[in-house]
């Protein structure tokens, strides 16, 4: 585990080097900047790729792409295992309560990794402004406070699953773990309300109850990779526990598979038609066709009976993992697929005469953004491993 | 004070005169979707002979604009006069106001490493005491008319006044503040250079949502941070 964290945290870094010397020291220039340094190698260079190629690390008519495709996946899933996990506490199922702080450890791990690849799409030297003029109202500052309290919550979940259950411990949790549901509904309402105020992006915006589908479509994933995590961490070890949970994971993945499926049945009814035909009939078509047969198809046929053989399981829950992921990456590039251009309502229009006039949008993105995404699971499993080693979390509490 | 532009586009010719004033007098980023202000094209066609349209555009400086909404940091703000200026000490680049906005104004400035937009020329020409935008004072068919909506004597509201116009995608709620005037000599050309379904408005008309979206938000409006 240590060297697989290792090689993905250097894909990370090589990603995050390369993005920061794009975004910071690649020069760019403007009307002005012959006159500062006229003859200069660099500005020459810029001029010659201003106006002949594709300058820029963000395409204006695609601003959001995979890094908040990444880290809409990980946040998401990692709390919804941290979810969970909480109702599985609170309402007593044993296998999970044993195995309660390693399931608790790789969300935290996902969700800090989550973090990282959103910071990495920021202007990092100015975030200092969110605490020197805070928006209240902006979806993306609640994300702040809302953070700043979760993942203490979820450290302290850990410490109170570590430490032997005494009495006073047992009675703290009980808040602990109220608390930390209630914040989970937060957090999905704000993470909602995030893409909801992108009155633009009408897929966003028309989709039903978009904080419900966030949840439905996250808890489908955390059961795929709790299922996951409990084969490649107890099938040698404790053949029982790890039968016993795999075979509960089993049932409430079906349901939420069949939940979701409900959803994705129904949410293209109410769905702009103009994003709907886009992503129904149009390029995003076997990319949705994808999504449904690897995070709904696949795992219902798999999930539906019970099979004796692990393996099986594990399939499932990693054709829902990729299945998931997709739906994703579906959400946020469908949000821009339509295109602004549309602004007089009579046909998309190009900005030039030698432009190609755009009826979808889409970019396929850098190598470095995907090796940022790829290598942040080095964080997941580098948080894992250290805990492993320091707490010995993937140990079963038999208390 | 509420400012706001009125484009009389069938006199454009697509010179992209106003484009190269906008990036020189204000030293916005070169590149091709580095715009603070374009004309867009559209074919069409009338009984079969192709024309194009013409569309200048920018941002429409909404009254109840979604940019400022979702920014977490106050960069994308209201500035007096209704001005939706950005900040590009405070911008963070999440992006959000990019994807708030209805008409693909906003794109990410390399150089400062923050989101632009056009701000009608505030920071360069209008705090200089000039009252004219960049793009309006050097246009050679006098398409853009830049003005005071709250000075009823104003050549905008005069203008605004004797002719009918149009706003871009009045259905999301921004209650833009840049009017299309349309065609008068061409009814074709009018007809086909705006969807069927857009409200054609009047002065009388379109004062009131004005009105009401002033009262609504100009509580906002601050001093801009230059």
């Amino acid at each position: 585990m240590l060297l697989s964290a290792l090689l993905l945290l250097g894909i990370a870094a090589i990603g995050t080097v390369d993005v920061l010397i794009e975004r910071y020291f690649t020069q760019a220039i403007n009307a002005h900047s012959a006159a500062f340094s006229f003859g200069n190698e660099s500005l020459i260079d810029a001029t010659r790729k201003a106006l002949q190629g594709d300058i820029g690390e963000v395409k204006r008519e695609a601003p959001w792409t995979l890094y908040i495709v990444h880290y809409m996946y990980m946040i998401y899933v990692g709390s919804g295992i941290v979810f969970i996990v909480a109702v599985a506490e609170l309402i007593g199922i044993e296998t999970i309560k044993k195995t309660a702080a390693g399931f608790l450890t790789l969300g935290l791990g996902m969700i800090v990794a989550g973090l990282f690849t959103i910071l990495m799409d920021l202007n990092i030297p100015k975030l200092y402004h969110m605490f020197l003029s805070p928006q209240y109202r902006s979806g993306m500052w609640l994300m702040l406070p809302l953070y700043a309290l979760y993942i203490p919550m979820i450290v302290l979940e850990i410490y109170l699953i570590l430490v032997h259950r005494t009495h006073w411990i047992k009675r703290v949790a009980w808040v602990i773990l109220l608390l930390s549901l209630a914040l989970e509904f937060v957090e999905f309402y704000i993470q909602a309300k995030l893409f909801n105020m992108n009155s633009a992006r009408h897929l966003w915006t028309s989709y039903p109850l978009l904080p419900l589908y966030f949840m439905i479509s996250s808890f489908v994933a955390s059961f795929a990779l709790m299922i996951l995590y409990t084969y490649l961490s107890y099938s040698t070890r404790n053949n029982p526990l790890c039968k016993a949970l795999t075979g509960k994971l089993q049932r409430w993945t079906l349901y939420t598979v069949m939940l979701l499926a409900v959803y994705e049945a129904t949410a293209y009814l109410f769905i702009d038609p103009k994003w709907a035909r886009i992503i129904l009939f149009g390029p995003f078509r076997f990319l949705f066709f994808a999504y449904l047969i690897f995070a709904i198809g696949i795992p219902f046929m798999l999930l539906l009976k019970d099979f004796k053989n692990h393996t099986v399981k594990v399939i499932a829950a990693l054709s829902l993992i990729f299945g998931t992921y997709l739906g994703k990456i579906i959400f946020v590039y469908g949000g821009n697929a339509y295109p602004m251009s549309d602004r007089f309502g009579v046909g998309f229009e190009k900005y030039g005469e030698y432009e190609a006039t755009k009826t979808f949008i889409f970019f396929f993105p850098p190598w470095s953004e995907i090796a940022v995404t790829v290598g942040s699971w080095g964080i997941v499993l580098m948080l894992f491993w250290v805990a492993d080693r320091l707490w010995n979390i993937t140990q079963i509490d038999n208390e | 004070m509420n400012y706001a532009m009125a484009l009389d586009y069938q006199s454009c010719i697509d010179c992209k005169a106003c484009e190269v004033a906008c990036k020189e007098t204000n030293g916005v980023q070169l590149g091709a979707d580095k715009q603070r202000i374009w004309v867009t094209q559209s074919e069409k066609s009338i009984f079969g002979e192709p024309f194009v349209a013409l569309h200048p555009s920018q941002c429409n400086h909404c009254l109840d604009a979604p940019c400022v909404d979702v920014c977490p940091t106050g960069a994308s703000y209201f500035a007096v006069g209704g001005i939706v200026m950005t900040d590009k000490d405070t911008c963070i680049l999440c992006k959000g106001c990019m994807e708030a906005c209805p008409y693909d104004a906003r794109f990410v400035d390399d150089t400062h490493v923050a989101v632009d937009k056009c701000n009608f020329c505030y920071d360069t020409r209008l705090i200089e005491g000039e009252t004219t935008t960049a793009c309006q004072a050097t246009c050679p068919t006098k398409v853009r008319l830049f003005g005071d909506l709250d000075d009823e004597e104003s050549e905008l509201v005069q203008l605004l006044k004797t002719r009918k116009f149009y706003v871009l995608k009045e259905d999301e709620g921004t209650v833009p503040k840049l009017f299309y005037l349309l065609p008068e000599h061409d009814p074709f050309f009018a007809m086909n250079s705006v969807d069927p379904n857009t409200t054609i408005h009047t002065w009388e008309s379109f004062k009131p949502i004005l009105e009401k979206a002033k009262a609504k938000r100009s509580k906002q409006w601050q001093a801009p941070k230059l």
